[in-house]
């Protein structure tokens, strides 16, 4: 159990700056979850922590200890890697105390500590197998139960369940999350996977280009992006983004793009003058079809035509075509039928829209 | 496959026939040379005749040389490969060196390491650029030997020899399952051992006199010079072998608190399995046939170095005497078949399990 503390980290390979100077305090057991597009320095963010990567300045604290001259094995932080990483030639056995032995443990206290472990992942009957004689998803309990037997400070992962089919991606998942409330223990967890961040994460941690846009709760970073590209990349289907010109007439405040006008709610764009150029972003599941827009004001009201829909079941995406020119992706409940070509009345909850100054893309309150 | 069949076993057959015969001799390069079934008479007196000593000896040395090749080839090879798979400055370069004397003919390698070797040069003269006294040792032609061994007490020290290998593996057996190590290999080894020890009189003399063998100093230059003929090709298989392993591996083993050492030792080295045995093949193999570096080093006539492959081709192209030379190849055959039968065994056995 401990606290992680990131003070101006900076990563550079050589002349490439890959992490530029971040800053990061994850709490006591907490679940931080880091996401972002390929390449923008998500594992080299964990092994820096792990101590597997040195870093070019800054600070990585561990349990209020500054631990950049602490090697690896004496950071107390476990790994579990894409490709899990098991040794080959050891049983599964074997694999979860390598770490006890190599600690110096006694064979009983190894003997013990790797059943516990292998009773809470189910791993009991395939201890004497190995590696390559086990399923994906055993070999991917085997690589935590390999991170769980020492009790460390925190757990990393790095898109540990990336290599498993779809089923068992969402049960495992939902182990991990069992395991995390279990065990409590402090844990980072890189994904780029949205619905392992949203499901997973106490905390959401999104980079590009090594440097961070927003870390904040997944409904806050869902509903209240700080900037235009972390409301593209959390959510899916996308965060429409229209770009418009902000307008104050007759003490209405509103959005207008192209020939479409979006009302903006009181509280909202304070700090927008008339004329402001301004991106909008409107969230596909904000947009209501059906029975639901009863609920909207009248004004929030407008028709669209649709031009594509996805029935994907539970619900469906549609791509619909409002004022003749605008498009926007909608997600609607799954009984709303609508035809390509058809047009309907649709609704907007403009409360949830988002406003972004085009120039630095950061949201505007 | 009929084509393997004549001309590989076929051979083989017509070569164990031939050591039953007694051609050889004056006669033996008739056209059509007189031969008689002799049966076993060839083995029983390369064994036990009393002008064979030469060929037990040549035997004697070329178990030595084996295992002493086997572990300084593989150990060394092993320990520069680790040293390059850290990636030190320069490693392109320094793995082409260390490569290079594989690519050099025994005959040109045998030349450079008799002149490094000799008596006043090379070697012995090293200790002088520090400002030491230069050695003495005759690398080559040294007449002294060690861990000698009656050869009429034969039987009792390949049965102590046995029995040290029990023990041994009994003793490394214990760590992982006690009672099956005991059982298995400690309790008989000490059996074997003791029993030797009390009624090793029993056991019959494998020779009618005293005869003594013992590791020849003499063949410590060809090993040297064989060690760093091989050893670039150790290195080289290891290394492959470690860049093969993934790099996540190697952090996972560190996160374990393996350390560089303990990653070596349990993780790489054992994930190396295969390439250390069939390293120990090859290599057994080739100081079984080692015959022209031996030929290069100390000539075919120096009876401290001699080496079975060399004797049989003595034997067979310089005396002639074809059914003797037949029946040391058939010695070497056997002797190599003990190295690679139980490997081919373990082999069927994990295909079967897996
Ligand atoms: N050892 C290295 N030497 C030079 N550049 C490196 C090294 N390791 C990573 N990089 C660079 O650093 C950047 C970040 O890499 P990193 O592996 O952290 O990305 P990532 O966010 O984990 O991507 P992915 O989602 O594809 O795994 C990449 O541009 C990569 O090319
Ligand atoms: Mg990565």
């Amino acid at each position: 159990m401990a606290d992680v503390e990131l003070r101006q980290v900076v990563k550079r390979f050589g002349k490439v700056e890959v992490v530029p100077g971040i800053d990061l305090k994850i709490r006591d057991e907490e679940f931080i979850v880091l996401v972002g597009p390929s390449g923008c320095g998500k594992s080299t963010v964990l092994r820096m922590v792990a101590g597997l990567e040195g870093i070019t300045s800054g600070e990585i604290l561990i349990g209020g200890r500054v631990v950049n001259q602490v090697s690896p094995k004496d950071r107390n932080v476990a790994m579990v890697f894409q490709n899990y990483a098991l040794y080959p030639h050891m049983t599964v056995r074997e694999n979860m105390g390598f770490s006890l032995k190599m600690r110096g443990e006694s064979r009983e206290d190894i003997a013990t500590h790797v059943a516990e472990a292998a009773r809470i992942l189910e791993l009991t009957p395939y201890l004497d197998r190995k590696p390559s004689e086990l399923s994906g998803g055993q070999r991917q309990r085997v690589a935590m139960g390999r991170a769980i037997v020492r009790s460390p400070d925190v757990f990393l992962f790095d898109e540990p369940l990336s290599n498993l089919d779809a089923q068992l991606r969402t049960q495992m998942r939902m182990e991990l999350r069992k395991m995390h409330l279990r065990l409590k223990t402090t844990t980072i967890y890189v994904t780029h996977d949205q619905i392992e961040a949203m499901t997973l994460a106490d905390r959401i941690v999104i980079l590009k280009g090594g440097d961070i846009q927003q870390v904040g709760t997944p409904i806050e970073v869902f509903e209240k992006p700080a900037n235009a590209f972390v409301a593209r990349f959390i959510g899916n289907p996308p965060m429409n983004i229209l770009e418009g010109v902000f307008r104050i007439c007759d003490g209405k405040r509103f959005v207008e793009v192209g020939k479409s006008v979006f009302p903006v709610p009181d509280g909202r764009g304070a700090v927008l003058a008339d004329g402001a150029p301004v991106l909008a972003g409107i969230r596909p599941d904000s947009i209501k079809m059906g029975d639901s827009i009863e609920k909207l004001p009248r004004e929030w009201w407008c028709r669209g035509e649709v031009v594509v829909s996805e029935v994907l079941g539970g619900q469906s995406h549609l791509e619909i075509v409002i004022d003749g020119e605008n498009e926007l992706i909608a997600e609607v409940e799954g009984r709303v039928v609508a035809h390509p070509g058809e047009i309907v009345p649709i609704g907007f909850e403009f409360d949830r829209m988002a406003l972004f100054d085009p120039e630095t893309t950061l949201a505007v309150d | 496959m009929v084509l393997i069949g004549v001309f590989v076993y076929g051979f083989i057959g017509n070569t164990v026939w031939t050591s039953m015969t007694d051609w050889g001799g004056s006669g033996s390069l008739a056209l059509d040379p007189e031969k008689h079934f002799i049966g076993l008479d060839n083995y029983v007196d390369l064994f036990t005749g009393f002008l064979s000593g030469g060929f037990r000896q040549d035997l004697v040395n070329a178990v030595y040389y084996s295992l002493m090749l086997l572990g300084g080839a593989v150990g060394l090879g092993m320990f520069i490969a680790i040293l390059l798979d850290r990636k030190p400055w320069g490693e392109g370069f320094l793995r082409t060196v260390f490569l290079y004397p594989m690519s050099l003919s025994f005959i040109v390698s045998g030349t450079i390491w008799r002149w490094l070797l000799a008596p006043q040069g090379g070697v012995n003269v090293l200790p002088t650029y520090a400002g030491l006294k230069p050695l003495h040792f005759d690398w080559l032609s040294s007449t002294g030997a060690v861990l000698v061994f009656n050869w009429q007490h034969l039987f009792s020290v390949l049965l102590y020899v046995a029995a040290f290998f029990m023990i041994l593996l009994g003793l490394w057996g214990m760590r992982h399952d006690p009672r099956k190590a005991i059982r298995r290999w400690l309790v008989p080894g000490i059996v074997v051992g003791a029993a030797t020890w009390l009624f090793g009189g029993l056991l019959p003399d494998a020779l009618f006199m005293e005869e003594e063998h013992g590791f020849n100093l003499a063949t410590l230059g060809i090993i040297i010079a064989t060690i760093w003929q091989y050893s670039g090709y150790t290195m080289a298989l290891y290394l492959a072998g470690f860049n093969g392993i993934s790099q996540d591996l190697r952090d996972a083993a560190m996160l374990d608190g393996a350390g560089e050492v303990g990653y070596y030792r349990h993780v790489a080295i054992p994930m190396l399995k295969p390439i250390t045995i069939s390293a120990v093949i090859i290599l057994s193999h080739i100081s079984l046939k080692m015959f022209d570096l031996i030929f290069a080093m100390t000539g075919p006539d120096n009876a401290e170095t001699g080496h079975p492959a060399l004797t049989m081709y003595l034997t067979t192209f310089r005396a002639n005497d074809f059914a003797r030379g037949a029946a040391i190849a058939v010695v070497l055959f056997l002797v190599a078949a003990t190295f690679i039968i139980p490997y081919l065994v373990s082999q069927y056995k994990q295909r079967r399990r897996g």
